[in-house]
């Protein structure tokens, strides 16, 4: 009979079924649309965050401390240690390997840089500009700075990172064009400054490069160039990279002592959660006698930033549920003042008040169940707008979502229902019923 | 009216002179109003009682105390030599459905229930809901081929005869009806006042409120109230 009760209800009451459900699919469609974004944020965020440049440093152990002054690196190749140009794949064989967006090996050589009777010395960088670097499980994976700052911009053309041979495309620095008055398509004769009047090669200028950093006081060549010019085949001093990772917190901050300060239990939750220092830990495993250090200014604000937008959107799915669940309440109050009769009949009948409080609950999560389920699929839909409109990608909404929602729009509307049931037990048949005098 | 006699109760004596109904000195006031005031009257198994009075006369507040739907402020209402004043809200509610079947002037029928369910309903929070059972309470007020019709889709005297098979598909021992030809017309309520007496055939013990003198004169007593006084 109660079965039989319920479906003749939402039979008989269809529009006012189908207003409580869409009240509750309105809800639904906010939070999914919520926590989707506040589960997808984070990753989203650290991607967008990626246009701030590389995140990790590493460089041989021997040399931690640089000496680059203007752009020019100051210690002679001679003598140096170096990395191996062989061992960089083995950045993407990590445990955190998936969350490696890309890497930037450098070899920077002080040369002359002439032109049109100009010469000035400056820093020839040589770098990754889009490489294709075979892996195992990806011969065709490609990196360099293109990938991991793409806020470097160039005016003119990107110059093609395999054509060393002749006279090599490279890109000039803006500051530096603008005193040695290079342009896109000049020429210049770089030489040794040890030995200034001997040039060692010729070189075009294929575009204009602006950072705000070193490299708008430099010349930017492929690496393979650099490399043969410095006489140091398949080696590097430094490789940038660049890590997806999450907010620092306490237990990373004590990591930063170091590992041997952690705990075992406390070392494999580190080592196992992308914190940019358990990255770098795991970097310097892979790669032999290197240093992998944090760019902390751009790490610590990439977790900042994540964490506060994920608090955010917290507090504003709480906001939406509490809203929904007030809502319901208000809902569900005037449905129990519009039924007053029926109530008072049942109680007249002889029902106790939990029997009548247990058919008003399974209607509300009948209709938290149809709302819930349709506001999962349009909060899908919203999540998809946004994430497009926001940060040009779809939204991810993992299928955790739609238990989590329906569960959400059921315990709103229950909790909204106790509010109904105090109504239907303060609620006397007699003044519905006969009139109470 | 062959198709209205209700069956008897398995226990009916017609004969019998025990006390249903007995009030002493019953009040209830709403703040300094008395809406009755010290009433006294005995119903015995098997009579047909009426209450009449002019509006306000406190005939509505008697039906709903004798109902246990509200309680008296004062004096005594035994029921079944049962003192209710006594009885927790949960004794009541039990009392109330095992007891008592209400027939009510503006039916109170559930709108999205079909006849044959809203009959059942009683049985649900009775006991079991039994449609077979419930059909043949419908087929004794000749609604059989009304069973799956929703009440908007009855006529008023349907809706009410819907309502006294409800009131008696647990088989109480006594009736309480609140003006239930007040919304009929004459051939209905001829035909409600033609079950009523059948019912009180079978056994049942009936109290009818009513403002329809010819309807009170059809009983076997009439009990006067004015003021919330009893005068007759």
């Amino acid at each position: 009979m109660f079965l039989r009760m319920l479906r003749q209800s939402f039979a008989g009451n269809r529009k006012r079924k189908a207003l409580a459900a869409v009240t509750v699919a309105l809800s639904a469609a906010l939070i999914t649309t919520l926590f989707a974004l506040s589960v997808d944020v984070g990753d989203k965020m650290a991607s967008e965050m990626k246009a701030y440049g590389s995140n990790i440093r590493v460089t041989p152990r021997s040399e931690n401390m640089p000496l680059i002054i203007g752009g020019r690196d100051f210690n002679p190749l001679r003598g140096r240690d170096f990395i191996n140009e062989a061992d960089l794949p083995k950045l993407k064989d990590i445990f955190w390997r998936h969350n490696i967006v890309g890497f930037a090996p450098r070899l920077t050589l002080p040369v002359v840089a002439e032109s049109g009777g100009r010469a000035l010395e400056a820093g020839l960088i040589g770098i990754y500009l889009d490489r294709n670097v075979p892996l195992p499980d990806d011969p065709g994976y490609r990196t360099g700075v293109r990938s991991i700052n793409p806020f470097w911009h160039v005016s003119g053309a990107w110059p093609d990172d395999g054509a060393i041979d002749g006279v090599v495309d490279v890109l000039i620095g803006g500051g530096l064009a603008a005193r040695l008055g290079a342009g896109v398509g000049t020429e210049l004769s770089l030489a040794d400054p040890q030995a200034p009047r001997s040039t060692s090669a010729l070189v075009r200028v294929a575009g204009i490069l602006t950072t705000g950093d070193v490299e708008d006081e430099a010349l930017v060549a492929p690496l393979g160039f650099v490399q043969r010019l410095a006489g140091r085949p398949g080696k590097v001093q430094s490789v940038d990279v660049s890590a997806l990772t999450v907010a620092e917190n306490d237990l990373s901050r004590k990591a930063s002592r170091g590992a041997e300060a952690l705990t075992p239990e406390e070392y494999d939750v580190w080592y196992c959660t992308a914190y940019v220092s358990s990255i770098a830990h795991q970097i310097e495993e892979a790669i032999a006698n290197v240093t992998a250090r944090p760019i902390w200014q751009v790490a610590a604000g990439e977790g900042a930033v994540v964490g506060r937008i994920q608090t955010l959107l917290a507090v504003v799915s709480v906001a939406a549920i509490a809203a929904a669940a007030m809502a319901v309440a208000a809902l569900t109050t005037t449905t129990i003042a519009e039924r007053a009769a029926e109530i008072g009949l049942m109680k007249a009948l002889g029902a106790a008040p939990w029997q009548i409080s247990l058919l008003f609950v399974g209607e509300a999560v009948i209709v938290g169940l149809i709302g819930g389920i349709i506001g999962v699929a349009a909060g899908y839909l919203l999540a998809q707008g946004v994430g497009w409109s926001v940060f040009g990608a779809g939204v991810d909404v993992r299928l955790i979502t739609v238990p989590v929602v329906l569960a959400t729009s059921v315990v709103t509307v229950l909790a909204g229902s106790i509010v109904s049931s105090r109504e239907i037990a303060a609620l006397l048949p007699v003044e519905v019923l006969h009139g109470r005098r | 009216m062959s198709d209205t006699i209700p069956r008897p109760l398995p226990s009916a004596s017609v004969a019998s002179r025990e006390k249903v109904i007995s009030i002493d000195n019953l009040t209830k006031a709403f703040g300094s109003v008395r809406a009755l005031d010290n009433v006294t009257f005995d119903v015995f198994a098997g009579e047909f009682v009426a209450i009449m009075g002019p509006s306000g006369s406190g005939k509505t507040t008697l039906l709903n105390i004798l109902s246990l739907l509200d309680v008296p402020t004062g004096g005594s209402y035994r029921l079944d030599g049962i003192e209710t004043a006594r009885l927790a809200e949960a004794e009541q509610v039990v009392i109330r459905r095992e007891k008592i079947g209400l027939v009510f002037q503006q039916f109170h029928l559930i709108p999205y229930l079909t006849a044959v369910e809203n009959i059942m309903l009683a049985q649900y929070y009775h006991s079991m809901a039994d449609r077979g059972e419930a059909l043949e309470a419908l087929d004794r007020i000749g609604l059989a081929d009304r069973a799956d019709h929703l009440p908007s889709q009855l006529s008023g005297g349907e809706q009410q005869r819907v309502c006294i098979a409800r009131a008696l598909i647990n088989d109480p021992a006594l009736i309480l009806a609140d003006e239930p030809t007040g919304n009929l017309d004459e051939g209905n309520e001829e035909r409600v006042m033609g079950l009523f007496k059948a019912l009180q055939a079978s056994g049942r013990t009936i109290v009818l409120v009513t403002h329809n003198p010819d309807l009170g004169a059809r009983t076997d007593y009439v009990i006067r109230l004015q003021h919330g006084r009893r005068i007759a």
